[in-house]
């Protein structure tokens, strides 16, 4: 039992942050909304010359090799950066499924993906709306009972408008060409909705991370009645509750990372969980940042709503709280005596 | 990162259930706050100490077992499961014991831990006072040092345990001249000294689960102050870390009225709006959560690291939690949700839980208190 990271996955995960810190500034995503390009091709050959990118493909394909604990790491630092780029996306759902996908898809894969900076998208019926397909090179789609690859170029789209500008999507008219299979359909798409699950909880608790310390530090900044408001107990209340929440929803993630790299037959229930845990911390850390910087906080002109709006869209994709309430509720029923108190690891 | 347990964790696991299920005692003990309830509290920590589970900790020249955090989880998620009785002696086992081990001298430690062990020093809190609530600063009880001994005057109240304890613990101001913080001293109280007069005060349950203390020229030996004279505050603040943090509320006890919801939920689905999933789900989620983050705070502790203020967070987490169970429970079991403990049914034991519920967001500083904690320590913001 040893329930800590090791010296190694801290210290990609202080690479990654730096990385961040200094090219996905605020500045820097609101120039993609401006520009509608939210994909930095800079910033992605940064985070591929990074090692980000291929971090969880097997060393033999010229990655990493690492596993999902080190990734839910990373990953929460590209939800603290509120990172345009999906490299969450291509790490958790793309290399991450890649050895389950049948050989002929994944030949195609790497036939176009692995140049080391290409992109390949996902559409799924808990994420209808593809990410950045313009980027892509491929696009993996999942339906009701089979899923498909197909490249990017045989995909007819159109631009779908998302509340948050950093997320630019498509909705897809027609496909041609594509590469069908319904072998294993249930072990994969369970593979992809955990890990959906998880990755969008890792950039939500990343996120709520962000709120709170631009709240902190708004809370410490801005004065009434002479003093900083932060000073004053219903303020700090407020931003206490949001603590309280991330502190709780963390631990769950690096479960649920883990779980997955365990092969434990429970990932699903924990990746639900850890969903279920960091949509609440997200939310309450929206709700209470908003309302410390006060108007201000209503403005398209302060920081905040940056990652506010991000933070919305990962709440309500690859299953949102309600959905991951009902894996929950589901799995506590059918299998009541398998939980609880012997059965946290 | 490894979240599984060792064939030697899973092996004391097997030791500590198959002890426990040979002794703990057939009929269900009385109430600890009652005073036959107590002494038979007593005697099951008695019971603990002969099979050497008083605290599994401690080093074994004090009674422990020199085991690790994680151990101590393990004994507590089989203690909790088999519904073994409440420790009468947490305040000094859970409180007081990591205290002495961190501040007290070697015959300190070997004096209070031993009997402490045996169930023969059974410890009450002595913090608050008539002025100092949640403003613990306030606190105007005096020691004062004549030789060899303190001279104590004034009072102290809500001192859990203390209707029947053999001794209390708490801040005393040494340095009359002192304010605030400073000037206080850590200082151990036999309770049958003369001049002590302890007052019950029923609780919302009836029973007398704390009471005041009054003190009227008490001398104490100056041997019973642990740490230094005035290094009182630095000692109770720790104390209070140890109450907040792991070993006032271990997640076992959560995780297993989460599992009992669960149960009473699906006695009584078909009674239930679907508005009740929601809440069976939160009760799981967060025990779950609670206990994830024991573990990983045990971790880092056992790595080299430290609990501080964080432990703010857990005690709003868990007492929040402990509401919302009983609430959900009292829901569920619609008209019998009013039925006493006298009433023999078995809803009120929910309903005892209920009650306490109210508690836990009070004692061990409020949970206001906490969030301010919070605010100040970990966020950054100004007083």
């Amino acid at each position: 039992m040893n329930f800590i990271f090791t010296e190694e996955q801290i210290q990609f995960k202080d690479a990654i942050k730096a990385f961040l810190n200094d090219e996905c500034t605020p500045e820097s995503i609101r120039g993609g909304w401006a520009s509608k390009q939210s994909f930095n091709q800079n910033r992605w050959k940064g985070l591929a010359d990074l090692g980000v990118l291929g971090s969880n493909l097997s060393e033999d394909s010229g990655g990493l090799g690492m596993d999902q604990v080190a990734l839910v790491l990373m990953v929460e630092e590209m939800g603290y950066a509120g990172l345009p780029e999906p490299a969450a996306e291509q790490t958790f759902l793309i290399n991450d499924l890649l050895p389950m996908l049948p050989p002929k898809i994944q030949e195609s894969i790497q036939e176009h993906h692995m140049s080391g900076t290409s992109y390949i998208s996902v559409a799924h019926p808990l994420a209808p709306n593809p990410l950045f397909l313009k980027e892509s090179t491929g696009l993996l789609i999942f339906e009701e009972d089979s899923y498909k690859f197909v490249l990017t170029s045989d995909v007819e789209f159109e631009e779908v408008v998302s509340n948050d500008p950093s997320r630019e999507l498509g909705r897809i008219i027609s496909i041609k060409n594509s590469i069908s299979s319904s072998e294993n359909f249930e072990l994969l798409n369970a593979a992809v909705l955990s890990r959906g699950a998880l990755m969008t909880a890792a950039l939500l608790i990343g996120l709520s991370q962000k709120m709170i310390d631009l709240s902190s530090v708004y809370a410490l900044d801005r004065t009434q009645f002479g003093k900083p408001i932060g000073s004053f107990q219903a303020v700090k209340h407020m931003l206490a509750d949001v603590a309280v929440a991330i502190e709780f929803a963390r631990p769950a993630i690096y479960r649920a990372a883990y779980s997955l790299v365990d092969n434990n037959p429970k990932s699903a229930l924990h990746c639900a969980h850890a969903k279920y845990m960091s949509a609440r911390a997200a939310e309450i850390a929206s709700k209470n940042s908003i309302q410390t910087h006060g108007a201000m906080g209503y403005t398209w002109e302060m920081d905040l709503h940056i990652y506010m709006r991000k933070a919305w869209s990962l709440m309500a994709c690859w299953g949102n709280e309600d959905k991951q309430q009902n894996i929950i509720f589901n799995t506590l029923k059918s299998s009541k005596d398998e939980l609880g108190v012997l059965y946290t690891f | 990162m490894k979240i599984n347990f060792t064939p030697e964790q899973d092996l004391f696991r097997q030791e500590i259930r198959s002890w426990l299920e040979q002794n703990i005692p057939s009929t269900t003990l009385l109430s600890l706050d009652t005073k036959e309830g107590f002494e038979q509290h007593r005697e099951w920590e008695k019971t603990l100490n002969a099979g050497n589970w008083s605290m599994v900790t401690w080093p074994k020249e004090y009674g422990g077992r020199g085991l690790d955090l994680i151990e101590w989880l393990i004994f507590e998620e089989e203690y909790y499961r088999a519904e073994a009785p409440l420790r009468v002696n947490q305040n000094g086992v859970f409180l007081l014991g990591p205290t002495l081990m961190e501040f007290g001298t070697h015959e300190q430690k070997s004096k209070f831990l031993n009997a402490m062990a045996t169930g023969d020093h059974i410890w009450a809190q002595g913090w608050s006072e008539p002025g100092a609530g949640s403003d613990m600063a306030a606190i105007r009880t005096t020691a004062v040092l004549e030789d060899g001994y303190y001279r104590i005057n004034g009072q102290k109240t809500w001192s859990s345990r203390a209707t029947y304890a053999d001794w209390t613990f708490g801040l005393f101001r040494t340095d009359l001249n002192s304010e605030r913080h400073r000037g206080l001293s850590f200082i151990l109280v036999p309770l049958d000294l003369p001049g002590i007069t302890v007052r019950p005060i029923a609780q919302l349950d009836g029973e007398p689960g704390f009471a005041e203390i009054y003190f009227d020229d008490v001398k104490v030996p100056v041997e019973n102050l642990l740490g230094g004279d005035g290094e009182g505050w630095k000692i109770a603040m720790a104390t209070a870390g140890f109450e907040r943090g792991l070993m006032l509320r271990s997640p076992a006890r959560f995780q297993q009225t989460a599992a009992k919801l669960l149960q009473l939920y699906l006695d009584n689905e078909s009674d239930c709006s679907p508005a009740m999933q929601a809440s069976i789900v939160e009760a799981w989620a967060q025990s779950e959560s609670y206990a994830l983050s024991i573990y990983h705070t045990a971790s880092k502790m056992l790595a080299g690291g430290s609990i501080g203020s964080e432990s703010s967070l857990g005690k709003i987490f868990w007492s929040e939690l402990d509401h919302m169970m009983h609430q959900t429970a009292l829901k569920i079991l619609g008209a019998s949700a009013e039925l006493s403990l006298d009433s023999k049914h078995d809803a009120a034991k929910w309903i005892k839980g209920f009650m306490f519920s109210y508690a836990g967001p009070i004692y061990a500083g409020t949970n206001e208190i906490q969030k301010n904690i919070i605010a100040e320590r970990l966020l950054g913001l100004p007083k």
